[in-house]
């Protein structure tokens, strides 16, 4: 965690912008909450013309982050990211619809270690992950 | 229902050692909650090359996303997802940091 998915149409953005995409999220998710940037995922879904994915049709950026943060830090970020995505795929910030959705850090391992609560994480487990 | 989402990366796990991953999640699963390993989900999701990133770069990390029966004690979920991990690196030949391993709470709204 944190894992961005975005769901796209299909052919339209470029390997190019769905780079630019992906550094963007990585700063922006690591500059609000000190996150290494190892940890931050970024997968493009494209949805084929004509049909649907889960959360409907067109653009949907789903977010999955640790627990424990505040309601104000989660809707600056998921503002934070849509802005970006918007500029980059030259797309209308109000046609990105998202959420981001949150589950206990306790739930997962990743890099071979149990994540920590947001502010539990101790320099001990930034050196662990940083040797990642 | 014990249900696996496992995202991996165009090229990395092979198609024809899917099978035996799924056999595991199942077995090492159901090993530690109880249940049936014939009624576990196992779903895959390959990711085409160039659309999964990792820190800004191209992905290697298989994700593998367990959901289990609510309640399990935080000592064996801790133990569950090192057995699942341990199998996943024994047979794939992926590192730590190309793997994330959950056994999230199954939510039934």
């Amino acid at each position: 965690m944190p894992n961005y998915r975005c769901f796209i149409p299909k052919d339209a953005l470029s390997f190019d912008q769905r780079q630019e995409i992906a550094l963007a999220f990585t700063d922006i998710h690591c500059g609000s909450t000190g996150a290494p940037r190892s940890f931050v995922s970024v997968t493009f879904l494209e949805t084929p013309e004509g049909q649907t994915h889960e959360h409907g049709q067109g653009y949907y950026l789903d977010g999955g982050n640790r627990a424990g943060r505040s309601e104000e830090v989660k809707q600056q970020l998921l503002s934070d990211l849509t802005q970006a995505f918007a500029k980059i795929a030259n797309v209308p910030a109000d046609d990105i619809p998202g959420r981001i959705t949150e589950n206990p850090a306790s739930w997962t391992m990743e890099g071979g270690f149990v994540l920590p609560e947001p502010g539990q994480e101790g320099a001990e487990w930034y050196a662990a992950a940083a040797a990642d | 229902m014990i249900t696996f989402n496992c995202t991996v990366q165009e090229g990395i796990v092979p198609e024809d050692l899917r099978p035996r991953l799924a056999s595991e999640l199942a077995r090492i699963t159901t090993g530690f909650v109880g249940g049936n390993p014939d009624e576990v989900s196992v779903n895959w999701i390959e990711i085409p090359h160039g659309f999964g990133f990792r820190g800004g770069r191209l992905s290697t990390t298989s994700a593998v996303r367990g959901e289990i029966p609510p309640g399990l004690q935080q000592e064996t979920r801790v133990e569950l997802m090192k057995s699942l991990q341990d199998m996943w690196m024994d047979l794939t030949g992926c590192t730590t940091d190309e793997l994330v391993v959950s056994a999230r709470d199954r939510r039934d709204n």
